[in-house]
C-alpha cells in the first residue's frame, strides 16, 4: 500500500526507540548521591530520553525517503536537550535554600550538564542502531533487531566510558581527623578551622558529636582542584547530604600542606560514610586543569 | 562554611555583648553592656538563640554573635 510505512521501517523505528529509550534508562541511575530519587524526577528524564531516541530512530529513514528537510529537527533536538539542561538547573538552583548547605553553582552546573549530555547518548544510540539495521537490511527480521540492538548498546558502553567523570578518591587520600576544641576555636589535626563556637553548648556539641575528614592530595598540582572553592562546596554538600546535619559545617585548606578539612556535626555519627562520601563526591567539570598542557614545551609553541 | 578572601562576606554582626562600658560604641549592631560574666554569658545565649545565630568569644572575653 502506496504512503503507508512498511514492516522494515516500523522495526527499524521500533527497534532504535526501544534500544535509545534504554540507554536512557541504564544512565538514569540513583547512586550515593541519591539524586533523581524521586519518581517524578525519573518520569521526567525518561520521557525526554524516548523523545530523543525517537528523533534518532527517524532521520535514517527520512534521509532513504529524500527527505532532507526533515533531518532539521535534529536542530530542534539540541534546542530540547538544552531546555533539559536549563530545566534541571532552574530546578536545582530552586532547591538550594531548602538543602543542609549549598551544591553551589559549579556543581549545579557540572549536574545540568551531565543530564543534557545523557539525552545525547539516547539520540546517538538509536540514531547508531537504526544505522546498522539498514545496513544489514537482511530478509530475516530478527538478525536486524538483535544486530542493530547489540551496536546500540556498545556504542552505550563506549559513551558511558568516555564520559566517566573522576572523583576526589582517584587523586587523593582521605583519612579521619581529630576534632579538637580549644576555647571557641575548632581545630582538626591541629589546623585552625573556625572560632564561632563561642558558647559552652556549641563546643560541647563539637567536642562530643563533631567528625572530620582530612583530604591530603596525592600530587601537588592537585591542590588546584581541591582548594577550588566550587569543588569544596560539592564535597561538603555530599557529606551533609549522606550523613545529615545536627550543627556547623565547615571547610578549611591548609596553605603548608595542601590539606583540605570538612567537618561537621552529623545525624548518622558514621566516621566511614564521611570519608566514602568525601571519596565520592565528582571532580567538578570546571575545576578540572589538565596537567600535560601546563607543562614548559622546551622547543617552543606553533 | 568559611568564605574565601577573594569572595564577598556574607557575614552580619547582630550583637556585640561586654563588661567593659570603655567599649560600648554605637554601629549597625546591638552593643549590650552586661554587670558580669555570668550575665553577659545568659545574654548572649539568650540572643544567639533567639536569632540562630553563631557566637564569637574574642580573646578580650567580649562576644560576638554573628550570622552566616
Amino acid at each position: 500500500m502506496e504512503g503507508q510505512i512498511s514492516v522494515a521501517d516500523i522495526t527499524l523505528i521500533v527497534t532504535a526507540i526501544i534500544t535509545g529509550t534504554l540507554a536512557r534508562v541504564l544512565t538514569i541511575k540513583e547512586d550515593y548521591r541519591q539524586y533523581p530519587s524521586y519518581p517524578n524526577g525519573y518520569i521526567i528524564h525518561l520521557i525526554t530520553g524516548f523523545v530523543a531516541a525517537s528523533l534518532g530512530a527517524v532521520a535514517i529513514p527520512a534521509l532513504i525517503t529524500k527527505n532532507y528537510v526533515a533531518v532539521t529537527f535534529l536542530a530542534l533536538a539540541i534546542q530540547q536537550f538544552r531546555d533539559v539542561r536549563k530545566m534541571e538547573k532552574n530546578s536545582l538552583q530552586t532547591l538550594e535554600e531548602t538543602e543542609y548547605t549549598y551544591r553551589g553553582a559549579a556543581y549545579i552546573d557540572g549536574i545540568a550538564k551531565t543530564f543534557e549530555a545523557r539525552n545525547y547518548f539516547a539520540l546517538i544510540v538509536s540514531f547508531v542502531t537504526a544505522l546498522t539495521i539498514q545496513l544489514i537490511n537482511s530478509e530475516i527480521l530478527w538478525l536486524n533487531i538483535v544486530a542493530g540492538s547489540v551496536v546500540g548498546l556498545l556504542v552505550l558502553y563506549f559513551l558511558k566510558r568516555i564520559s566517566k567523570g573522576k572523583v576526589v578518591g582517584d587523586i587523593a587520600d582521605v583519612k579521619p581527623g581529630k576534632v579538637e576544641v580549644r576555647g571557641s576555636e575548632l581545630f582538626v589535626d591541629d589546623i585552625y578551622v573556625a572560632n564561632t563556637l563561642g558558647m559552652e553548648n556549641a563546643s560541647n556539641l563539637f567536642r562530643k558529636e563533631g567528625l572530620a575528614a582530612v583530604i591530603y592530595p596525592r600530587e601537588d598540582h592537585f591542590r588546584i582542584t581541591l582548594d577550588n572553592f566550587g569543588q569544596r562546596q560539592a564535597i561538603l554538600f555530599e557529606a551533609t547530604r549522606a550523613l545529615g546535619l545536627k550543627r556547623y559545617h565547615f571547610t578549611r585548606k591548609d596553605y603548608k600542606e595542601g590539606r583540605v578539612i570538612i567537618t561537621l556535626v552529623p545525624i548518622i555519627p558514621d566516621q566511614d560514610g564521611l570519608i566514602e562520601s568525601v571519596k565520592n563526591t565528582p571532580l567538578l567539570e570546571s575545576t578540572k586543569k589538565s596537567h600535560a598542557v601546563l607543562q614548559t614545551n622546551i622547543v617552543g609553541s606553533e | 562554611m568559611g568564605r574565601e578572601p577573594t569572595q564577598k562576606p556574607n557575614y552580619e554582626i547582630l550583637a556585640f555583648v561586654t563588661t567593659n562600658q570603655n567599649r560600648v560604641l554605637s554601629g549597625k549592631q546591638l552593643t549590650l553592656l552586661a554587670n558580669d560574666e555570668e550575665e553577659q554569658k545568659t545574654m548572649t545565649q539568650d540572643i544567639a538563640k533567639a536569632m540562630k545565630a553563631d557566637v564569637v568569644q574574642l580573646k578580650s572575653k567580649d562576644y560576638l554573635i554573628i550570622r552566616v
